[in-house]
């Protein structure tokens, strides 16, 4: 087990009305080494909080969140951003550069480990240049390379294809697959795309309708490749999409 | 040549054609608006004499030293300000109050308290093109997307490196316009602080030369100033092109 959420609760004060709004609730929650976890829910859900949250870059409000094993010093997670997040006045090679920059990597050091993670999301030439001569699947690898860069034994994407045309977005998928088994990374993946949720995860960690909580929990052991034609993919698709429905419903309704 | 470079020539050509033979022909008094190629005649007389060079260099130094400590103290200034809320509390009211003041309006105070020489019109200077970068550079830290901070604290760089390697960056094609409308704003101030109290620059020229109703050697000091202002836009320019590759430009 590499993280676990023990009750994590986060609540937004907001200024305008003085009121409390309830983002989380009751999150318990382990990630396990080496799985490809999604978590799918309704818009608003509070999922990319929850992830935010698992990043460190937000304190939850209540309850507790555990790192059981040491990390070595390196950084335990990563972060790959839906709208890439790229810094667009560094080229390609110096944004994946850039988390070891900043925690002191020697240049000769980290430009060599950038380009190697250039090799391995298919970027290979295109080193020097900047993200805006980049389309948005090319950009996306770059944000996975760099998050990559840092070595963290789990990968936070929050929506990551979402901003993609349906043709580039299948494409990424298979990419991630293929970088998910050759890195043996953790993956932790939020999504509100059912069949996204499918086609990746080892589990898939449904939640409810603001305040977020755990609706259910599908462990998915369907063969790979998966296809969203197939019988069993189709069956599981089927049972999530009422589940979802409801949530979806709940959140219109409130 | 594009067919609108020609256009963009013919018109330039045509105009300054017409006003030299109008001129000529005796439609237009020289006194008001002497011919194109007696003014010409006259720049490169000063220019042999040495009058006009020095002329320049007089203002020139006064503008660079304006702009460069007025810039200087804006950018610095302007990042702090967008970076520290505290910071940006204790300067707002400044801004508010000071900037809509005309720069020329603090001359007077100024050579109150630094003399006729040439500090209070490098002060005048700097203080008018300081606002316009600080503004411009605040506004540039404001709009950088707050996603690009939060992906540099995840990749794990401290306060200061965000500040250096995000920041600063994020706000230099901001900072580029405040230095542009800073430099406009320096030639306006070296023109109006060279009317009064001095005996030298590229203001006095032309305004001794108005007294005199010299109005040829007006229109030396009007062109200079007008070819100062386009050498500094292309500097500008340059500088900008050289130090921001991302930025994508039209054309």
């Amino acid at each position: 087990m590499l993280l676990a959420l023990r009750d994590v609760g986060k609540a937004w004060h907001i200024a305008r009305t003085g009121e409390r709004v309830l983002a989380l609730q009751a999150i318990t929650l382990d990630v396990a080494a080496g799985e490809f976890l999604i978590l799918l829910g309704p818009s608003g859900c509070g999922k990319s909080t929850l992830l935010q949250i698992m990043a460190g870059l937000e304190a939850p409000s209540s309850g507790a969140i555990e790192f059981p094993t040491p990390t070595g010093g390196g950084k335990l997670t990563s972060m790959v951003f839906q709208e890439y997040a790229l810094f667009p006045w560094r080229t390609v090679l110096a944004n994946v550069a850039f988390g070891p920059e900043v925690r002191g990597v020697p240049r000769r050091e980290r430009e060599e480990r950038a380009r190697r993670l250039i090799d391995l999301v298919n970027l290979r030439g295109a080193e020097t240049r900047y993200p805006h001569e980049l389309s948005g699947g090319m950009r996306q690898r770059v944000a996975l390379a760099r998050a990559l860069a840092n070595d963290p034994q789990i990968l936070l994407f929050d929506e990551p294809l979402a901003a993609l045309d349906a043709q580039t977005r299948r494409v990424m998928q298979d990419e991630l697959l293929r970088i998910w088994a050759e890195t043996g990374k953790t993956f932790v993946y939020v999504t509100h795309s059912l069949q996204e949720a499918v086609l990746l995860g080892t589990r898939i960690v449904l939640m409810t309708a603001g305040p977020g909580r755990i609706k259910r929990v599908e462990e998915v052991t369907l063969p790979r490749p998966r296809h969203l034609t197939g019988r069993a993919e189709a069956a599981l698709l089927d049972r999530l999409d009422a589940l979802l429905g409801e949530e979806v419903q709940r959140a219109m309704a409130s | 040549m594009t067919a609108s470079h020609w256009r963009q020539l013919a018109s330039v050509a045509g105009l300054l054609l017409a006003w030299q033979i109008l001129v000529q022909a005796g439609r237009i008094n020289p006194l008001f608006l002497p011919a194109p190629l007696s003014v010409l005649g006259a720049m490169w007389e000063m220019t042999r004499s040495g009058e006009l060079p020095w002329a320049v260099l007089v203002s020139l130094n006064r503008v660079l030293q304006g702009f460069v400590y007025g810039s200087l103290a804006g950018v610095v200034l302007g990042l702090l300000a967008g970076a520290v809320r505290w910071v940006e509390d204790l300067l707002d009211p400044w801004v508010a109050a000071v900037y809509p003041i005309p720069k020329s309006a603090l001359f007077p105070l100024f050579m109150l308290w630094f003399g006729l020489g040439n500090p209070s019109k490098i002060v005048t200077i700097a203080v008018g093109v300081l606002f316009l970068v600080l503004v411009n550079t605040m506004a540039g830290v404001h709009a950088i997307n707050p996603v690009l901070l939060k992906a540099a604290r995840d990749l794990g760089a401290s306060r200061a490196q965000i500040f250096v390697k995000v920041i600063l960056p994020g706000a230099l094609p901001s900072i580029f316009t405040g230095l542009r409308l800073g430099a406009g704003m320096a030639l306006i101030l070296v023109f109006i602080t060279e009317i009064e109290a001095t005996k030298a620059g590229l203001g006095f020229l032309l305004w001794e030369a108005f007294q005199l109703m010299d109005t040829r050697h007006v229109f030396v000091g009007v062109v200079t100033f007008g070819l100062l202002g386009v050498a500094t836009t292309w500097l500008l320019q340059w500088l900008e092109r050289v130090t921001c590759p991302w930025i994508q430009r039209s054309n």
